[in-house]
């Protein structure tokens, strides 16, 4: 196995063009799916260029080795930011964090990167350069090419450069804390008082949960939804859970209790974002067989549960999934034996 | 696009495959009773376009199903037979994406409007394609819930064809469009089958392929079911409307807030055409200035008494002549009224006009309209600017008088003009419109031949025999397993199962 790091993209679509060999790509390995050996790892440690950034126009374009901090430290310069938190912000790149749909607690208001991306140039696995989507908040012209690349997981195409719609830096900030609460019950109050969120994350500990709040915007706004929550203490947004470990999930937000009984037997740390319905649990002390347990109660639930790259039963929708892979990596060359291929 | 007011009668791209043999629309009927399956060439033609009217092909058979499992039955013989489907909903679709193909089936969803469940803890509803974007909204609005994408003809448009075109909406800006919205759609494949893709658990494993589907204009499968997700309304609304002496200083006053840190619910424009054209139509008393803005700011009260008092400064210091605040919610409700009807409005100004609807980035506006004033001057022609401010999204109106064919011949040229301004600026073909028949020759314009060949790849996953919506999207189809070059037939066109629109 050889590893390569293209100094320009032009160069990553010659290796590509090379044909032949099987590629898993590299970025920051935050999230590198794992798998059978490959012939080539192409690390996009030198594509770490700001391609365009237009601060009127909140949109920045740049290369996928960029990491978020790199990204994030660009757009502060303008008082802008990525509406995205997901670990390991020095680490993590865009590439990668597109191709591993991360994200973290900031989804509850902004959404995922599907929601943030609006463009994106691709590399096929025959060397073909490829594009999606456009420079601008709104394009509806041609199929979303972008949209398709999240969460592919390396397995479609080499994402090379990525299009983005940024957020002001809000003006004021604060955290709140809700201990012992029954998630749900916090999400259908500050829907009932109309509050807006920035993020909310629950932490689940000895005691129960902790619910975390963070609320965001002008000083005003802020003020008032801290108001309206008053009996809740002001605290620091919890540490992330270290690396590594980690088991992800989903489910109805409904079933946060069933969720939480059902993962119990693995130990370690379990989050759970309450308004979406998506989980992990870091530093997992428990085995295969409970690992299986646990998904097996989720997927009852309709929820689902993805370990060490092994994502479980298939989806219903395989054959047509397969399809997608097979159209744009006829080959199988783009990382074999992970994900869906 | 071109639209006529009444009157006008000449109609262009007309053609007609006859119908299909009653033997084998005897089978349709089967599957979709008698009564919902239309034969007779005079209630075709009730079908031959969408909200292009310009554009008129008779399909050969509609069917108007009420389930997936008819929905299947159609999709089955129509594969069987070798014919191409064109999905249909409220027909409100200005691109032509659910013009008919020549001897198509029609499958028309607006029968399918049932809401199937709704979720407020889990924060979703799931409904059929054919229910109607704004009674979405009104099921969920008694328990003070509402569904955010709201293109301007959302007391009519459905749901799947929402799901089509990826619709936005003025406030998009700030809430995002469909794609946003959708968190998964049932589908039913070419050959019959049945997928469900996403759903109300995020993020289940496989490809994003919700976010594929919408936006894909019909050409991957027809949906029959949708997952939506719905939110919670804002405490407080704040709008206002303001007048300027010309697009440059409303376009100056919107790039102000936005810098300012503001995001807007919504941010529209109008130019000094489309205030004249809002007026005829519903009255509104607004003065016949430059330029108007029409802004919404939501959220929690405070917060939008804030923002709002800073964007009224901002819209001051950028030289507003006026600002009105509406005094309460039914006369806010005329100024959006105003607004979201000026489409329809510039007919009582002008006997016909083109809309159109290209992007561009939001610095660029002043450049933009100044150079598609230069347009009008060389070509003779009046262009109404109305258009989504925040997001770039340009709506110009190209005003002719299509009894006089070489004006009309101009003005069709002037607005593709608009769209290549649009492209030399980094901007975009279509913000909200879609492609589908209109724009399709446009599309070698923004993207690359590779591009639109990696889109096409999606296409045959889905769809390898192109059943459906052939000839929309994109400029020249290409069967799955093509190789480019000089063109062969492919061997399912000698058979009869596919053919090149």
């Amino acid at each position: 196995m050889a590893r390569l790091t293209p100094g320009s993209i032009d160069e990553a679509q010659s290796l590509l063009a090379e044909g032949g060999r099987s590629v898993l790509f590299v970025g920051g390995e935050t999230a590198i799916p794992p798998g059978p050996p490959v012939d080539l790892e192409l690390s996009t440690g030198r594509l770490d260029r700001v391609v365009e950034y237009e601060p009127a126009d909140q949109v920045i374009t740049a290369e996928c080795g960029v990491t978020l901090a790199q990204l994030q430290g660009e757009l502060g310069k303008h008082g802008q930011r990525l509406a995205l938190d997901p670990p390991q912000p020095e680490k993590a790149t865009l590439g990668g964090i597109i191709a591993s749909n991360a994200f973290g607690p900031l989804r509850t208001r902004y959404g995922s990167i599907r929601d943030l991306i609006i463009g994106i140039s691709v590399i096929r696995a025959d060397g073909t350069r490829a594009k999606g989507g456009g420079k601008v908040v709104k394009t509806v012209a041609g199929f979303d090419l972008p949209k398709l690349m999240c969460g592919s997981w390396g397995t479609l195409a080499f994402i090379a450069t990525a299009t983005f719609r940024v957020h002001p830096v809000p003006e004021a900030t604060v955290t709140l804390r809700a201990r012992g609460v029954d998630p749900m019950e916090l999400v259908r109050k500050t829907r009932a008082l109309q509050l807006e969120p920035a993020a909310m994350l629950a932490v689940r500990e000895a005691a129960g949960w902790s619910v975390y709040l963070r609320f965001e915007g002008f000083g005003a706004g802020v003020r008032a939804q801290r108001e309206k929550l008053k009996e809740l203490e002001e605290a620091a947004w919890p540490e992330p859970a270290p690396p590594g470990g980690r088991v992800r999930f989903g489910a109805l937000p409904s079933n946060v209790a069933q969720v939480a009984k059902a993962l119990a037997p693995l130990g370690g740390r379990l989050e759970w974002l309450p308004t979406l319905g998506l989980g992990s649990v870091a530093q997992v002390a428990a085995g295969k067989d409970a690992v299986q347990g646990a998904r097996g109660e989720l997927m009852a639930l309709g929820g689902w549960l993805v370990a060490d790259g092994d994502l479980g039963p298939p989806p219903s929708s395989l054959a047509l999934q397969r399809s997608v892979k097979q159209q744009m990596d006829p080959a199988g060359r783009l990382a074999p034996g992970r994900f869906l291929a | 696009m071109r639209q006529e007011t009444p009157g006008a009668t000449q109609a262009e791209h007309k053609e007609s495959a006859g119908p299909l043999p009653a033997g084998l629309t005897a089978r349709f009927a089967l599957v979709v009773g008698d009564e919902y399956c239309i034969r007779e060439p005079e209630q075709l033609r009730t079908y031959e376009s969408d909200g292009l009217a310009s554009f008129r092909v008779t399909p050969g058979v509609v069917v108007l199903p009420t389930t997936t499992e008819e929905v299947v039955g159609c999709v089955k013989l129509a594969h069987e037979a070798g014919l191409p489907i064109v999905a249909r909903g409220s027909g409100t679709g200005l691109s032509g994406g659910a013009l008919p193909v020549p001897g198509c089936v029609l499958i028309g969803l607006s029968r399918m409007r049932k809401i199937l469940e709704v979720d407020f803890d889990n924060a979703f509803m799931r409904v059929q394609p054919g229910v109607i974007n704004l009674d979405v909204s009104k099921h969920i609005g008694p328990q003070g819930w509402y569904y955010a994408p709201d293109p301007s003809s959302q007391s009519i448009c459905s749901i799947g064809g929402n799901v089509a075109e990826n619709s936005g909406g003025a406030h998009c800006l700030k809430y995002g469009f469909t794609v946003n919205h959708v968190l998964g759609v049932r589908m039913v494949l070419y050959d019959g089958r049945v997928v469900d893709l996403g759903g109300p658990v995020l993020d289940q494993p496989g490809y994003d392929l919700p976010g594929v589907v919408v936006g894909s204009e019909g050409l991957l499968g027809i949906v029959t079911e949708v997952v939506l997700r719905i939110l919670r309304m804002p405490e407080a609304t704040r709008t206002f409307f303001a007048t300027f002496p010309s697009t440059t200083e409303a376009g100056n006053a919107v790039s102000a807030i936005i810098a300012s840190g503001i995001v807007p619910a919504a941010i529209e424009m109008m130019d000094t055409l489309a205030i004249v054209a809002a007026k005829a139509a519903t009255g509104v008393d607004w003065p016949e200035v430059g330029a108007a803005l029409l802004m919404d700011v939501d959220g929690v009260a405070p917060e939008c008494e804030h923002t709002s008092g800073v964007a009224v400064e901002l819209a001051k210091k950028a030289g507003a002549l006026e600002i009105r605040v509406p005094r309460d919610a039914a006369e806010r409700e005329l100024m959006w009224k105003g607004r979201k009807s000026a489409f329809a409005a510039v007919g009582r100004i002008a006997r016909n006009y083109l809309v159109q609807d290209g992007v561009i980035p939001r610095s660029a506006i002043a450049r933009v309209l100044t150079e598609i004033a230069e347009l009008g001057q060389r070509y003779g022609l009046r262009v109404a600017n109305v258009f989504h401010a925040g997001d770039g999204n340009l709506h110009p109106l190209v005003l002719f008088d299509g009894r006089d064919p070489a004006e009309e011949k101009k003005a069709e040229e002037m607005s593709g003009e608009i769209l290549r301004i649009c492209l030399r600026h980094g901007g975009s073909l279509t913000g909200e419109h879609g492609i589908g028949t209109d724009k399709a020759p446009y599309m070698p314009e923004m993207f690359t031949p590779q591009d639109l060949e990696t889109m096409q790849l999606v296409r045959c996953a889905f769809d390898p025999g192109g059943r459906f919506n052939p000839g929309k999207v994109f400029p020249s189809p290409r069967l799955c397993g093509d190789k480019p070059g000089l063109y062969r037939p492919h061997p399912t066109e000698l058979t009869g199962e596919a053919w090149r629109a």
